[in-house]
C-alpha cells in the first residue's frame, strides 16, 4: 500500500492532511500514532475511499498498486479490511449473524458459503456459537472482536485499525493484542496505545497537524523521549526498563 | 443500560417461541385484520379473538406482569382516540367496543415481538420480497433504537450531574439542547455508520 503526496481539506476548510506519504509493504505491521486531531482518523477513512480524493489528482493512495478511482472501490474495499473506532457504528445488523455476514453477501457468495465464513470468522475470533446474539447485549470487548469478525470474513489482505484498543478493559485489551498477533496480514494500527503499539508493530509512523514528523523501527522512535514529547506522545513505560545490549 | 426495553423476552424458550417466524407473522396481521373488519354488532367475536391471543401468552411464558405494564403503557394512546367515540349517540358502547378491538390488535403485536427476535421477522419479511431497502431501514431502526436511548441517557445522566439549581424553564432550555445535539449526534452517526457499510462492500 501507498500514499503518496495525501491531501485533504474538510468542508469546513480544516486542512486535516498536508501532504501525507508512506507505504507499508506486504506482511508488514506499522503503527500509526500521533496527537488527537493530527488526522489519522481521515487518513485511514482515505485509505479506504471513504472520502472524496477530489484534492489528489493523480491519486495519492494505491492498493496493491490498484489507484483509488470510483471503478476500483469495491476491489480496494474487499483488499483494504478497516475496523472502526466506534464498534456501535460498525455493528448496524440486528444479529452478529447477519453482521458478520453482510461483508461476504455483498461480495456475492452463496448463502452456504457465507454461513461458513461465518462460522469460521467468528472461531477465528473465539466468538464461536454467539450468530443469534444481539449486538446490543454484548460487553464492549465482545463487540470489538464481532467487528473483527466482520471485516475478516471479507478475506482481505490488508488490516486497518482505528484505535483498536480504546474503552477495552485491560482483559479485553490483552484478548485482542493476541488476536491481532495471531492474525497474518499487513497491519496498520492507528492509536495512542503505545505498548500495543511496541508488542505488535516493527515500524511507526508519526502524525502531527496533517504532516508526517518522523517515521522508523519502532524501538528507535518511541525511545526518543524529546520527539515523543513534542508531538503529544509519551515515552511508553515498557521501553524505559529495558537497556540495550 | 437496559437495551431490551422492546422485546425483552424475545429470546425466551417455549413452544410459542420455538413457532417459525413466518407463521406468527401471518397469524398476528390474520388477527388484526380480524378485529379491525369486525362490525360493532358481532363484538360478541372480539372474546373468539382474545381468548387463544391468551392462551398463546399462557404458554409462551412471558410474564403477565411485563405484558400488563406494557399494555398500559399504550393504552393512553387507545382511550386518547377512542375518547372521540363518546361524543356520538350511544358512544358508550362504541367507545368500549373500539378500546376493546385496540386493545386486542396491540396484545397480538406485543406477543409477537416478544416471541420472535426482530432478525426472525425480518428475514420473513425479506422471504416474502418486501422491498430490500425498507427492510434495510427497519434493521437498522432497530439496531440502532438502542444506542439512541443509550445515548440520550448518558446526556440526560452528565447534564444531571452538572444541575445545580433546578427550575422549570431552566430544565426546559436545557432539554431543547440536549435533543438537538442528540439529532447531530444521530446524523454524524449515520455517516459514520454508512462509510462502515461501504467498507464492506455496500453498493
Amino acid at each position: 500500500m501507498e500514499v503518496r503526496d495525501l491531501r485533504f481539506r474538510y468542508d469546513d476548510g480544516t486542512e486535516a492532511l498536508r501532504g501525507v506519504s508512506f507505504s507499508v509493504a506486504a506482511g508488514e505491521s506499522v503503527g500509526l500514532i500521533g496527537p488527537n486531531g493530527a488526522g489519522k482518523s481521515t487518513l485511514l477513512l482515505h485509505l479506504n475511499g471513504l472520502l472524496p480524493e477530489s484534492h489528489n489528482a493523480p491519486a495519492a493512495v494505491r492498493v496493491d498498486g490498484l489507484p483509488i478511482a470510483p471503478n476500483n472501490l469495491p476491489d480496494i474495499r474487499r483488499r483494504v479490511g478497516l475496523l472502526f473506532q466506534d464498534a456501535n457504528d460498525q455493528l448496524f445488523c440486528p444479529t452478529v449473524f447477519e453482521d458478520v455476514a453482510f461483508g461476504p453477501r455483498q461480495l456475492g457468495l452463496s448463502d452456504s458459503d457465507v454461513a461458513q465464513r461465518v462460522a469460521d470468522s467468528l472461531a477465528k475470533v473465539g466468538l464461536a456459537g454467539f450468530d443469534r446474539r444481539a449486538p446490543h447485549h454484548l460487553s464492549g470487548g465482545e463487540k470489538r472482536r464481532v467487528c473483527l469478525a466482520g471485516v475478516l470474513a471479507c478475506q482481505p489482505s490488508i488490516l486497518i485499525l482505528d484505535e483498536p484498543t480504546s474503552s477495552l478493559d485491560p482483559k479485553g485489551r490483552r484478548e485482542l493484542k493476541e488476536l491481532l498477533h495471531q492474525i497474518p496480514l499487513t497491519k496498520l494500527i492507528a492509536t495512542h496505545d503505545l505498548e500495543l503499539v511496541v508488542e505488535l508493530c516493527t515500524r511507526v509512523v508519526i502524525l502531527d497537524k496533517g504532516l508526517i514528523v518522523a517515521e522508523g523501527p519502532t524501538v528507535e522512535l518511541l525511545s526518543n523521549e524529546p520527539l515523543m514529547l513534542a508531538h503529544g506522545l509519551d515515552r511508553p513505560h515498557i521501553l524505559r526498563h529495558t537497556h540495550p545490549h | 443500560m437496559q437495551a431490551d426495553f422492546l422485546d425483552r423476552h424475545s429470546r425466551l424458550d417455549s413452544p410459542v417461541h420455538r413457532l417459525p417466524a413466518g407463521a406468527k407473522l401471518a397469524a398476528a396481521l390474520a388477527l388484526v385484520v380480524a378485529a379491525v373488519a369486525l362490525p360493532r354488532s358481532q363484538a360478541i367475536w372480539l372474546a373468539a379473538l382474545a381468548g387463544p391471543l391468551l392462551a398463546a401468552a399462557a404458554i409462551s411464558r412471558v410474564p403477565w406482569g411485563f405484558l400488563a405494564r406494557r399494555m398500559l403503557l399504550l393504552e393512553p394512546f387507545v382511550i386518547g382516540v377512542a375518547v372521540l367515540a363518546l361524543f356520538a349517540p350511544g358512544g358508550g358502547w362504541a367507545f368500549a367496543f373500539l378500546v376493546a378491538r385496540a386493545s386486542v390488535c396491540l396484545f397480538a403485536m406485543l406477543l409477537l415481538a416478544n416471541t420472535t427476535p426482530f432478525g426472525d421477522l425480518l428475514r420473513v419479511l425479506g422471504r416474502l420480497h418486501v422491498p430490500a431497502l425498507l427492510v434495510t431501514t427497519l434493521a437498522l431502526m432497530y439496531r440502532y433504537l438502542f444506542v439512541l436511548v443509550d445515548e440520550a441517557q448518558r446526556m440526560k445522566r452528565a447534564r444531571t450531574s452538572r444541575t445545580f439549581r433546578p427550575g422549570r424553564s431552566r430544565t426546559w432550555r436545557t432539554s431543547a439542547t440536549v435533543i438537538g445535539q442528540l439529532f447531530i449526534r444521530a446524523s454524524e452517526r449515520a455517516e459514520r455508520i454508512y462509510a462502515a457499510m461501504c467498507a464492506r462492500g455496500w453498493r
